[in-house]
């Protein structure tokens, strides 16, 4: 059972851009946060679309910035994944995948669609134990790193003070409905929202 | 464990484990004093300590642990319930001793300890199970525990109703659980390999002491109906739904004999999702369900249902190829399932859902059952697939274009969040699957609402589950799930079937399924309730005891008053604005004292409680507004009505409350006018009463006119301040174009009252009735004209109307107009073109009325050439009337002039006087700068010069004197001019000697001066000229000793007959002879010494003459009389030229010849009785005053002229006796 803060968990696909955005935000908002990945690898752009620079998520993100400097340089200072993951490994030293991981959350983020899908699976796949709750919400944010950076921080603000408000809400599960309801309406943006048990 | 053993007990395992209990001792003492964080920290050492490391420990210090579940903090009263739980599953006696602590903190206030301890429960009631099938012999503390454990069960359940949202979330995970539990696991059931040990109904034993199994089958049962009753609530929350159908996939997939159910509630739910899902959460809910779905498919026992479910997946939008893939390889033998699959305690045997399902489809009848209940669910299965078989022929196209056409009636305007979410395009529209589909969709439908031939079919079947039915029923109907339900959702609450739900019969299970929770808000569950009657309501109206209606009014009215009354304390508080509210939405909605209450309390004291005045007056129309068409502005024209006129009461009020009331109010209502006219009307307000008005006015176009039409009603108000300040508004207003209009016709229509022969009772007011036949007075008049002339300055055009009503009206009215338009007239001005243009034209029937503009425009100021140039046109073109040429008169040329003194000075002699007056200059007062075209000596030559046949001597004669009245002007040395010239004409005129003596009657000091003339005179053989001799002898005679000299002059002859004229001056002139010295009497020629001398003898003749003589000096007295004193002067006047005074004397002698003059001024004085006789001068009678006009006679105003003035009388009698004299 949770102690007094909610455990919070933001997953993107790679662990890489919006869910170590997020984790970076919230954290420096003093939640108890972690970050993950669902995908099978860590995939960061390469030099064409279709030759992107796939790493296991063992690889810490200091081997990953180490390799990609070593291959161009300029390239990847350019499109600001060097710079990603310099903030990243003073995070945490590598991406962590959330299907590996048994800890328990309250609350889980997700960045798409498509991994609110795996989060949601995955947490359906796993045999029930205490039927404590967890609750899932998708805000779709484009993992567009090069145009959208700003555009992902004011989302993730919001999504921050939106999960702010849950923090601070004695009874989350309660209000977590209406908070939600309320977001929407002045994001004007569509959450999903699903209730899982471990 | 008692309170005294505690210690000792802590004490004894010291000595075999020191260190652990020792250690324990010293974090339970930690733990008393540290803040929560630590403490949790602390205590869950503890709870290692002994739980896992030294179980033995458990039983000493469990009452210290337990203690901690009264600490404040919600974490720790957490932690001892994970405890207890904990403690519990290690040792199952302590069920015993902590289970009443579970069903306490059960009942905590916070939500979070709750749900914790149903986390917790879920866990220990299977524990509890367990325990108590194992124990052989049930002790009475067991069975205490069990009950109370049953009880609590009986609680959580109840808790899928609770407020709170997360706590109901909880309580379906237990119910969950509970199901599993309490059903039968079989071989098709999918076992989480954790929970492989755990207690399920297979297990417990038919024969036990204490527990008995059919009931924990039922209520097994029964937890899944309330869970798919909970599951169909139209409110349910999406976190709650989520949750149920995940337990509901759960169910189905360990217990597949529940499959049918689970299939059915999904499909039931697909096909009526709960209308107040947001649509994002109907993406979400359904996201959820296909992956329930899929999950359920995956399980082998799905396969009765794979075409639901596949139907249901597509629908979700799942490919094909996906479901194909999620779904497992069909069985073999789809015989076997029907042997035995579970051995149910020690020997029953019992069927599988499938094969029940399988009865169904095989139209058989049920196999005996041992236990009754589970053949209530299946039934209702049935009545789905027999009510789809019927549909399923009698949905041919054209049935079917006719139910959507049917249908389109009952759609809702706004396309609900769900359908839009769940709207899928019909792929195979037409094909044999697809309308087995839809007869499937329908069936479910029409089995929810409880008809359709498959119901009536398994009416018979049901039979015997009813009663039991009925009473599980009646249990749950009183509760109430209070959900959250966003007030704007539930009205897009739509039931797929046009009749709704009501019909549901109790006696299907199917029914009871979709049966729902006691809801809140929507309609049309409220309707089943009525239907199915038998519900226990909370109906305030039943326990409601009912007050009589005068007490309702009593305490209605006293609490409207506190309201009202604890103005301040309310203020002080902040939340004056939520009074102000409350206080006018109470009193709109309730008729009665309570309005006039407020209003009145409003009027105490309204500049403090304005708002409440506003508020009140808004919610009237509010109100209003709400009940159009047919509403009635009644209650809003009061308050609005009472609030103004309470306005009014109050003595003064300086912030402009009134204006704003009135400007605020959404609508002036006819009686709010009313009392804005009051305000216009009350002398001390009729500023602020108007300026209101105007602003009204301005800023209300919509009726605006009907605003204007009082502030025009108020234009002729028998008030003059109330008048003078409407007209002035007025004239403000007519400079905007589109009041102008209205404003003119106002005043024209007004204007046109005129022409009728008595005024109309409009001119009254309402007020007082009059009779038609009052005549016109100066008021009456006025009233019709005072707008009109206001506005006259601003639109000279207006001044033709005025010219033709003139000419209609009748003779008093004339005399008032004329009287009344001196103001507007002079501030149009002389250079207006249509001024000009009028006297132009100068329409027939208003000649005096132009004559009066031309007086007006020239009394001050001089004539301008425009001006003089229509006037002469005029008066030579089409009315000769040569008074027309008066107030132009200095304007015109000399010899103009000239021509038309003839027939100016026939008029009255006030005429005359004052046309002399301005020729000579002596018009206005100071700073003239008219010039006349006539010198004051030309003017009196003129006079001399007309010739006689054109003018008699008389009015000649009156207009010299007139002159001579103008002392000022005619000096002494402008005489001696005009005599000289005078003289030296050829023939000498008529007048000249009367000239010659008036003058020297006036200035003495001439005297030499006209000697030298009488002298010149002589040469120029006066005595030819017999009425200038008579009046050179008559001269003579007055300038006696000084005249002898001229006398001398004369030819014997004439000397003869100045004799025989006043024998009485030989005798001096003789004497005056004899004084000269001889030298001189030498000069004088014998036959004058002789005419001297001789006839010494008595004459007759003399008597005659003396008499004359004396007769003509009386006269010629007479005739000085008009400067009577100047006679008496004639002394002082040496003194006048010589002194320096006269020049202070001439100063004040000027002002008193401003008096003397002043009639004319006075004339042209503002003042309307001067002005009343001035106007009568030019127009002697209104009436016959046209016809001399027309006819342009040479004497037009003769004839009244005696009439009118008895002066003129006298003068006219003076100056014949003269003429008579002079001839």
């Amino acid at each position: 059972m949770p102690s007094h803060p909610l455990r919070v968990a933001v997953v993107c696909s790679s662990n890489q851009n919006r869910s170590m955005e997020a984790h970076n935000i919230l954290s420096k908002r003093g939640f108890d946060v972690r970050s993950f990945g669902t995908g099978s690898h860590v995939k960061l752009p390469g030099p064409a679309p279709d030759k992107p620079n796939v790493y296991d998520f063992k690889t810490t993100y200091e081997q990953m910035y180490n390799d990609l400097v070593r291959k161009d340089k300029e390239l990847y200072t350019q499109n600001g994944i060097l710079h990603m993951l310099d903030r990243n490994k003073r995070i945490k030293s590598k991406p962590e995948r959330f299907q590996n991981c048994k800890d328990k959350f309250d609350l889980v983020i997700t960045c798409e669609e498509r991994v609110y899908d795996q989060v949601v699976e995955d947490l359906n796949s796993r045999e029930q134990e205490t039927l404590q709750p967890v609750h899932v919400i998708n805000v779709d944010i484009q993992d567009n790193h090069e145009e959208a950076t700003d555009h992902i921080c004011e989302l993730f603000e919001e999504a921050c003070a939106c999960t702010g408000g849950i923090q601070h809400t004695d009874d989350m599960e309660n209000e977590i409905d209406e908070l939600l309801q309320e977001f929407e309406d002045k994001s004007n943006r569509p959450f999903l929202h699903t209730v899982c048990f471990y | 464990m008692d309170f005294s053993s505690q210690e000792g007990d802590s004490e004894a395992p010291a000595v075999i484990d020191m260190t652990t209990s020792e250690k324990v001792v010293e974090l339970l003492n930690q733990a008393a004093l540290i803040p929560t964080d630590e403490k949790l920290n602390v205590l869950k050492q503890v709870q290692e300590l002994i739980i896992n490391k030294d179980p033995s420990l458990l039983d000493n210090f469990l009452d210290e642990i337990i203690a901690f579940q009264t600490d404040k903090s919600i974490e720790v009263k957490k932690f001892v319930i994970g405890f207890i739980e904990e403690a519990c599953k290690r040792d199952n006696e302590l069920l015993l001793r902590l289970i009443a602590n579970l069903n306490m903190l059960l009942k905590d206030e916070s939500v979070n300890v709750v749900k914790k301890a149903i986390l917790t429960l879920t866990q220990l009631y299977k524990v509890t199970l367990q325990w108590l099938v194992r124990s052989k012999a049930v002790s009475e503390m067991q069975e205490a525990c069990w009950d109370l454990v049953t009880q609590m069960k009986g609680d959580v359940l109840a808790l899928l109703d609770s407020e709170n949202d997360g706590v109901r979330t909880h309580a379906i995970k237990f119910t969950e659980s509970l199901i599993i539990t309490l059903s039968p696991r079989t071989a098709d059931s999918d076992v989480p390999k954790r929970q492989e040990g755990d207690i399920s109904l297979d297990k417990v034993p038919t024969d036990h002491s204490y527990i008995h199994y059919d009931e924990l089958c039922q209520e097994g049962k029964t937890a899944l109906e309330k869970l798919l009753k909970f599951m169909v609530h139209p409110a349910i929350s999406s976190i709650n739904l989520t949750t149920a159908l995940g337990s509901l996939a759960t169910i189905a997939r360990q217990r597949p004999m529940f499959m049918s159910e689970v299939v059915q509630a999904y499909e039931t739910l697909h096909a009526n999702l709960p209308p107040t899902l947001a649509k994002s959460q109907v993406s979400s809910v359904r996201k959820n369900l296909k992956l329930h779905l899929v999950a359920v498919l995956k399980h082998p026992c799905s396969l009765e249902f794979h075409g639901q479910i596949c139907t249901l997946l597509l629908d979700l939008g799942m490919p094909q190829s996906e479901i194909t893939r999620s779904t497992p390889a069909p069985r073999e033998q789809r015989k076997r399932p029907r042997q035995e699959q579970y051995t149910e305690g020690k020997k029953v045997k019992i069927e599988s859902s499938s094969t029940l399902i399988e009865d169904d489809e095989d139209k058989e009848e049920p196999a005996p059952l041992s236990v009754p209940k589970p053949a209530a669910v299946p039934v209702a299965q049935s009545a789905i697939d027999l009510t789809a078989e019927f549909l399923h022929p009698l949905l041919t196209p054209e049935n079917v274009a006719n139910l959507v056409l049917i249908s389109m009636v009952y759609l809702p305007d706004i396309m609900p969040a769900s359908f839009q979410a769940t709207y899928t395009p019909v792929e195979s529209a037409g094909t044999d699957a697809q309308i087995k589909h839809l007869a499937r969709l329908m069936a479910t439908q029409m089995t929810a609402a409880g008809i359709g031939p498959g119901l009536e079919q398994c009416k018979a079947r049901g039979e015997g589950a009813v009663k039991e039915e009925n009473d599980d029923d009646a249990a749950t109907k009183d509760l109430l799930i209070k959900r959250k339900v966003p007030a704007m959702m539930v009205g897009q609450a739509i039931s797929v079937v046009g009749g709704y739900a009501e019909k549901a019969s109790p006696e299907v299970p199917a029914a009871a399924v979709k049966r729902l929770p006691e809801p809140i808000l929507p309609s049309a569950q409220t309707k089943m309730t009525g239907a199915t009657g038998r519900k226990k309501v909370f109906r305030l109206p039943d326990i409601v005891q009912q007050l009589s209606d005068s007490q309702i009014e009593n305490l209605t009215s006293k609490a409207v008053k506190r309201i009202l009354h604890s103005e301040k304390p309310i203020a002080q508080s902040g939340m004056s604005h939520v009074r102000v509210k409350l206080l006018s939405r109470l009193v709109t909605q309730f008729d009665g004292m309570m309005k006039s209450d407020v209003l009145e309390f409003i009027l105490d004291d309204i500049r403090t409680r304005s708002d409440l005045a506003f508020s009140l007056l808004y919610q009237e129309y509010n109100t209003y507004l709400s009940q159009l068409p047919s509403g009635l502005l009644d209650s809003y024209d009061h308050c609005l009505y009472t609030l103004l006129s309470g306005l009014q009461e109050k003595p003064e009020q300086r912030d402009g409350l009134f204006t704003k009331l009135v400007l605020e109010a959404p609508i002036i209502t006819e009686s709010a006018l009313e009392v804005i006219r009051r305000y216009c009307e009350d002398e001390s307000r009729v500023y602020l009463g108007m300026t209101t008005l105007k602003e009204l006015i301005v800023k209300r176009p919509s009726r605006q006119f009907q605003y204007l039409h009082v502030l025009l009603d108020l234009s002729s108000h028998e008030k003059e301040k109330v008048r003078t300040t409407a007209l002035a508004f007025l004239k403000r207003m007519y400079e905007k174009d589109q009041l102008r209009d209205y404003i003119e016709k106002f005043a024209l229509n007004y204007l046109q009252l005129l022409v009728h022969p008595n005024p109309p009772s409009l001119l009254f007011g309402a007020d007082k009735d009059t009779e038609v036949a009052a005549p016109w007075t100066e008021e009456t008049v006025r009233q019709c004209l005072f707008l009109y002339l206001s506005l006259l300055p601003l639109n000279h055009r207006l001044v033709h109307e005025l010219a033709s009503v003139y000419t209609e009206a009748i003779a008093d009215i004339k005399r008032s107009v004329l009287r009344a338009i001196e103001q507007p007239i002079r501030g149009m001005g002389m250079n207006s073109p249509e001024l000009l243009l009028l006297v132009e034209n100068c329409p027939k029937g208003a000649e005096t009325l132009v004559t009066r503009c031309l007086h007006i425009l020239t009394d001050k100021v001089p004539p301008s050439p425009e001006l003089v140039e229509r006037v002469r046109d005029l008066y030579h073109k089409r009315v000769p009337d040569v008074r027309f040429l008066i107030p132009v008169i200095n304007g015109l040329e000399k010899n103009e002039v000239i021509q038309a003194l003839p027939k100016l000075i026939k008029l009255n002699p006030i005429v005359v006087k004052e046309v002399f007056n301005r020729l000579l200059g002596t018009q206005h007062s100071e700073g003239s700068s008219s010039v006349s075209p006539l010198t004051p000596g030309d003017l009196l030559i003129a006079l001399h010069n007309i010739d006689s046949t054109k003018c008699d001597m008389k009015s000649i004669i009156k207009a010299t004197n007139l002159c001579f009245g103008e002392k000022n002007v005619y000096t002494s040395e402008v005489l001696a001019v005009v005599m000289q010239q005078l003289m030296e004409q050829n023939p000498l005129p008529m007048l000249l000697m009367r000239t010659v003596i008036q003058s020297l009657t006036m200035y003495p000091r001439l005297g030499g001066f006209v000697m030298n003339i009488l002298s010149r005179l002589i040469v120029k053989q006066v005595w030819k000229y017999p009425k200038v001799w008579e009046g050179f002898v008559k001269c003579c005679q007055r300038t006696k000793p000084q005249s002898f000299s001229v006398l001398l002059q004369l030819p014997p002859a004439q000397l003869t007959s100045v004799f025989e004229r006043c024998p009485e001056m030989r005798a001096p002139l003789l004497q005056h002879v004899h004084s000269f010295t001889p030298h001189q009497q030498a000069h004088i020629p014998g036959s004058i010494m002789a005419v001297l001398e001789a006839n010494k003898k008595p004459e007759p003749k003399p008597a005659e003459p003396v008499v004359e003589t004396e007769v003509t000096d009386q006269e010629l007295q007479m005739e000085a009389a008009p400067a009577p004193s100047v006679v008496e002067e004639t002394p002082k006047e040496p003194e006048t030229i010589v002194e320096p005074e006269p020049v202070t004397q001439k100063d004040e002698e000027e002002p008193m010849e401003q008096e003397e003059s002043e009639p004319a001024i006075q004339e042209e004085t503002l003042n309307i009785s001067q002005v009343e006789s001035e106007v009568e001068t030019p127009v002697p009678e209104p009436e016959p005053a046209e016809e001399p006009m027309e006819e342009s006679q040479p004497e037009p105003s003769e004839q009244p002229e005696p009439e009118k003035d008895t002066e003129a009388d006298v003068a006219t009698k003076e100056a014949e006796n003269t003429s008579e004299d002079v001839e």
